[in-house]
Formats: C-alpha cells, structure tokens, sequence
C-alpha cells in the first residue's frame, strides 16, 4: 500500500502531461516586447532630461556671468523692475522647455494601458 | 539555448519558454493556485529574459528560473502585505483533482516543498535553497505534508 500511496503522489504532483502552450509562449512574447519598449523609452526620457538640465545649467551660467559685467549690474541695481520681468521670462522659458519636452518623455502612459 | 537567450536570441528564449512553462505553470498552479499561477509565471519569464546574462549555469535552467517565479511570489505577497498569511490557505484555489484537494489542506510551504521534491524530481538540497530554509526543515516539511496526504489518501477509502 505505501508503494501505491507514493505511485499516486508522484504522478499527482508530477508536471502536467501536455503540450506545450503556445498561447502562453505568446503572451510572454508580448510582454517582453512591450518591456523593451517601455525601458527604451525610459532610457530616451532620461537623456533628454539630462541634456535639458546641462542646456539649463549653460544658460543660468552664462545669464549669471553676464550680469556681472559692470553696466549690467549697474543696470540691474537701477531697473529692478525689469530685472524681474527678464527673471520672470527665462522662469517662463524653462517651464514651457520641460512642458514641451519630446514625446518620447510621455508615453509611459499609453504603454502601461497596453501592458494591463 | 540558454546561452543564445542570454545574447538576445529571442527564438531561443521562446524554445525555453515552451520547454520549461509546462513545470513552472505546474508547480505554481499547485502550490499558489490557478488564480496566479499564469500571472507570475509571465513575470519569471520576462524578469529571466532580463536577467538572462545572469544565468551562469551551475544550477540546472528549471532551478534558476523556479527561483525567479517564488521571488516574484513573496514580492506579489510583500505588495499585498500578506506575508504573515503566506502559510495559510486563504485564497487559495487549486485545480480540481484528489491530489489537488489534499493539497488544499496544507500550507503553501508545505505544498511547494511535497510539490518540488515528490513530483518535480528537485532535492531536498535545491527544495531548501529555493524556498530559503535550512535543509533539516525542509526534510521534515516534506515528510509532514507527505504524512499529512497519507492520511487524507488513506481516508478516502484507499487504506
């Protein structure tokens, strides 16, 4: 009887006996192909981001050592309002610079629908 | 194969996913039910893709990725915060069968050690290392749910 107890667990618990599922095989085809995607475009989002903040970084420099040239400081010390408008401006710049950053920095969205 | 996969071979991978789904899918469908059996096995097999270069050979290709799908498992546990419930049968629901309804009386530990080494062919060694106990427990776990299943075997008219 423990020979026929252990016969009947080992073919219970045994991996099914079939074939294979292709169905399966596709669905995970599918999904490695849309995780490629997604971390393709993850890696695009990220060097866009980081060229951006270099351009940024540039440009803050360059306005900062030009207003420390004396006729710009002294033109910033006697017109504070206009310095704040161009302050303003390149805030402006900057913001309207990430909203418009290439689509390839927002289509997480889209992908994620697919992926569920 | 699992070198071709490991350079990108996508067809290769494929091969792998059809030779080695039909145990995965098994072992998972028996221990945590058919309900997310499907679900975490996609994510092994996509997660082994990615880690694919990662595979050195020294343990054996099921070996490797068994242990992916019972990560993949605890993490989907950790998420859920239920992992103070792993070893209870709630929501479990097994495929239906003699085998299957014994297996829904023990705990999901007890029921992946019984499933790995009484009917994949896994040692108690590898048994132990996947499921992350040391080896004289999982002898006895095995032994426990083997008693267990005799038991309930034995009731069912077949003593």
């Amino acid at each position: 009887m423990d020979d026929e107890f252990e016969d009947f667990l080992s073919s219970a618990l045994a991996p099914p006996d079939r074939m294979p599922d292709r169905q399966f095989v596709t669905r995970v085809q599918a999904g490695i192909a849309i995780e490629e995607q997604l971390s393709a475009q993850r890696r695009r989002a990220i060097a866009d981001l980081a060229r951006q903040l270099v351009a940024l970084a540039a440009v803050a420099g360059g306005l900062w050592w030009i207003s420390r040239a004396p006729p710009v400081a002294m033109w910033l010390v006697d017109s504070p309002a206009q310095a704040l408008a161009i302050l303003l401006l390149a805030f402006a710049f900057v913001v309207a610079t990430f909203v418009l950053r290439p689509a390839s920095a927002n289509d997480f969205s889209g992908l994620a629908r697919l992926r569920n | 194969m699992s070198r071709r996969a490991a350079g990108g071979d996508g067809a290769a991978f494929a091969m792998l996913v059809e030779k080695y789904e039909r145990p995965l899918r098994g072992f998972l469908a028996r221990t945590i039910g058919l309900e997310h059996a499907d679900d975490i096995a996609q994510e092994a097999f996509i997660k082994a893709w990615r880690a694919a270069g990662q595979y050195d050979g020294r343990a054996r290709y099921s070996t490797w990725l068994t242990r992916i799908a019972w990560r993949c498992r605890l993490d989907a546990l950790r998420k859920e915060r239920k992992t103070e419930t792993m070893d209870e049968s709630a929501g479990y629901a097994p495929p239906s069968g003699e085998a299957e309804d014994m297996l829904a009386r023990l705990s999901e530990t007890e029921r992946a050690s019984l499933v790995l080494c009484e009917g994949h062919g896994w040692t108690h060694a590898e048994a132990a290392e996947l499921l992350g106990m040391p080896l004289g427990t999982l002898k006895s776990t095995v032994a426990r749910a083997k008693a267990k299943c005799r038991a309930m075997w034995e009731g069912a008219d077949h003593g």
